[in-house]
């Protein structure tokens, strides 16, 4: 009974609703236009006759029942409060064609005959029109003008922007089989049995030898080597380090110079997935990398998650640029990396007067999280989204959960609070020209393909002159979704019942790929800030393999679970093969 | 609410019935036209948000729809299921923020 529009499921209207519009018209709820009052700007939206209106039931005189109705026929105001009495429904029951209310105080569209709540399109859209822009409509005396709108015209019914293909299921026929056969090497060849002794071991596990306190990287690497996009696109072939050698060593001259930090992750890719379970050592990968990060370049511990970041930047710097995809930040056009790590997020910034709302999106790579400082208070501090990382405040006295225990989610949520941006922290709006108190809300408009949460544990307190760890635990779930911390979730509850897509927002983005992640990859750092460890949990055919440099072992979740979280690696469910995953079915 | 429809007259409140205004009547109209019905609705929605309150009331619509069947549930349905218990678990310490809120109100506006 229901159709899917735009990802959205979008409610068939009831006979009476069908019944109304077609006698009235291209316009139904023209009329109701005028009277959607927003109080406070940008707020919630009700109808109102006139702004200081009490509603009334026109039956029983009640004012004061939760639920009002206004006959959109007739404008009649009635109660419906069953199961005592619905003087809304008995109206609608007397007089023919006015079934069809408007609740008050929700401006929500009610069927008083079927008793339920129904949606319109064209009244939805009229509706969050009002609360959108701002009260201009108080300087003309018919303020309908500035309501009225050609909703047809701004509501695209071609609504894919982009076109799926259909999924056809492909197997090779006897021509296609001889080609692969001729062309590849199996991975269970006999001859390399010997290879392959630990069968039940999955592919592509192997330990990564520690070159000097670098744990900071093998913990890293191994996420990366089992990230599904990224260990496809390498496996692939999609990045051939013969071919770029080739290509740039023709350019640049001398071989030494010559530095492609992807080249070399495809030679680990090759390396790690070669069936050889000897520990390896990605010295010239190290090599490499302290050339692009000469800073970072000593024997000393480093932080894990800088070298991520700088690994990121590092592929991305010298894949090859294909001038002719667009370079829109967060496209992830440009390489690989940014292919699978970026998201973009959505900001919207609302002036406390007059409600005008700016709305900026900036891309990031990964959500940094901080911890709050134990008081549990309420006062928020959002720090500029303009680096690559976006940082994520921990509650540790959130809502729904077990007193002191901070959960990943509690983070994500309180990220994604309205929050006010007080006295001190006045917002310039454009359209009062002056700084006013504003209302902040952050959201998530596309999500990556792999979602990385760094838990900030390392404070670096520049006056004070030290740094210190917090060791404090944070529970993350193995599986998450990330709907709730969408913009068209957000955008949703603030706007209530609403079917509109908003601002003609390209909603297909996050609503075509799933908003549901699985864990894969758990960084942990256990020790002090000066001499400690990483070690990585990977998760594979949903069994837990612990990677501590070039020691693999088979270990529980439980302790996973207990693990003391630095950086958490979540990809896309549908990228994710639980039970497939295993190479030899027993 | 086309203008050529014969629209049925506001009422004027309770004096054409002869009916005395109760306080609850007066008291609700008090607050809805200064306004602060509004802002002590947005606090007590902010309120019941933090404390799971509309999470437990969502989890119960859900399950409810789901035993029945999609489209053999309708609004009232579900409000009629979630009164009772809605009403029941609401923490009592929102109650008391919100009576405190109306009696200071009252208080301030002299009734």
């Amino acid at each position: 009974m229901s159709s899917k529009i735009n990802g959205q499921v979008s409610p068939q209207p009831c006979p009476h609703l069908v019944d109304f519009r077609s006698r009235n018209g291209s316009k139904p709820f023209r009329a109701l236009q005028d009277c959607i009052r927003v109080k406070p700007p940008g707020g919630r939206a009700a109808i109102r006759r006139e702004p200081s209106e009490v509603p009334r039931c026109s039956t029983c005189e009640e004012s004061s029942r939760p639920r009002l109705y206004a006959c959109v026929a007739c404008a009649a105001v009635s109660c419906h409060a069953p199961p005592l009495h619905s003087h809304a429904s008995a109206h609608a029951l007397s007089i023919p064609g006015h079934e069809i209310a408007v609740d008050v105080d929700r401006a929500e569209i009610f069927c008083c005959a079927c008793r339920d709540q129904v949606y319109d399109r064209d009244f939805d859209a009229a509706v969050v029109l009002a609360q959108t822009i701002t009260a201009t409509a108080t300087t003309s005396t018919s303020g309908s003008t500035a309501m009225q709108c050609n909703v047809t015209g701004s509501q695209p019914e071609n609504l894919r922007k982009r076109r799926r293909v259909d999924y056809r299921p492909w197997a090779p026929d006897s021509r296609e089989h001889v080609i692969i056969g001729n062309h590849s090497i199996p991975l269970h060849d006999a001859t390399n049995a010997s290879l392959i002794s630990s069968t039940e071991l999955p592919w592509g596990l192997r330990g990564l030898n520690n070159l000097g306190n670098t744990c900071f990287m093998n913990s890293v690497l191994q996420a990366l080597l089992h990230t599904p996009p990224l260990r496809d696109y390498f496996l692939s072939d999609r990045h051939n380090r013969y071919y770029c050698q080739q290509k740039n060593g023709a350019i640049n001259g001398t071989k030494n110079s010559r530095l492609c930090l992807a080249c070399d992750m495809d030679a680990m890719f090759s390396a790690v997935f070669s069936g050889d379970r000897t520990p390896y050592s990605p010295a010239k990968f190290l090599y490499s990398w302290w050339q692009h990060a000469a800073n970072l370049a000593s024997y000393e511990q480093q932080d894990a998650h800088e070298f991520f970041i700088s690994m990121l930047d590092g592929i991305h710097e010298k894949v090859e640029k294909d001038k002719r995809k667009s370079q829109s930040p967060g496209s992830g056009d440009c390489c690989i990396a940014h292919r699978i790590f970026s998201g973009i997020l959505r900001s919207d910034v609302m002036c406390l007067a007059c409600g005008f709302t700016s709305t900026t999106y900036d891309p990031c790579v990964d959500f940094s999280l901080d911890f709050e400082p134990n008081q549990g208070g309420s006062g928020k501090s959002s720090s500029a989204k303009s680096h690559n990382s976006c940082s994520v405040e921990v509650d540790c006295m959130g809502s729904n959960q077990n007193c002191g225990i901070s959960t990943l989610k509690s983070c994500l949520e309180r990220f994604t609070r309205a929050e006010r941006l007080g006295s001190d922290q006045k917002f310039f709006c454009q359209k009062c020209q002056v700084r006013q108190e504003s209302l902040k809300q952050m959201s998530i408009r596309k999500l990556p393909l792999v979602s990385c949460f760094h838990v900030k544990r390392f404070e670096h307190s520049s006056i004070r002159k030290m740094s210190r760890k917090v060791d404090r635990y944070l529970q993350f779930p193995f599986s998450l979704d990330m709907a709730p911390y969408l913009s068209s979730s957000i955008l949703r509850s603030r706007f209530g019942n609403r079917i509109f897509p908003f601002d003609g927002d390209d909603q297909d983005a996050s609503n075509e790929l799933s908003s549901e992640f699985e864990l894969f990859a758990v960084v942990t750092h256990t020790g002090r800030l000066d001499a400690g460890h990483y070690v990585t949990y990977l998760r594979l055919s949903n069994q837990w393999y612990k990677c501590d440099d070039a020691w693999i072992t088979r270990v529980n979740e439980s302790i996973v679970r207990a693990a003391q979280g630095y950086m958490m690696f979540y990809v896309q469910k549908m990228l994710y093969y639980k039970a497939s995953e295993k190479q030899d079915a027993s | 609410m086309k203008h050529s429809v014969n629209r049925p007259p506001t009422p004027d409140g309770a004096e054409d019935q002869g009916k005395e205004p109760t306080l609850q009547e007066i008291i609700n109209i008090k607050l809805i036209e200064s306004g602060e019905k509004e802002r002590l609705m947005e606090l007590l929605r902010e309120r019941l948000i933090e404390c799971g309150w509309k999470d437990e009331m969502k989890a119960l619509c859900r399950a409810y729809i789901k035993k029945k069947g999609r489209n053999n549930v309708t609004m009232d349905d579900l409000v009629h299921l979630i009164t009772p218990k809605g009403r029941a678990s609401i923490p009592d310490s929102i109650k008391t923020e919100l009576l405190q809120r109306i009696s200071s109100f009252l208080t301030s506006a002299a009734l």
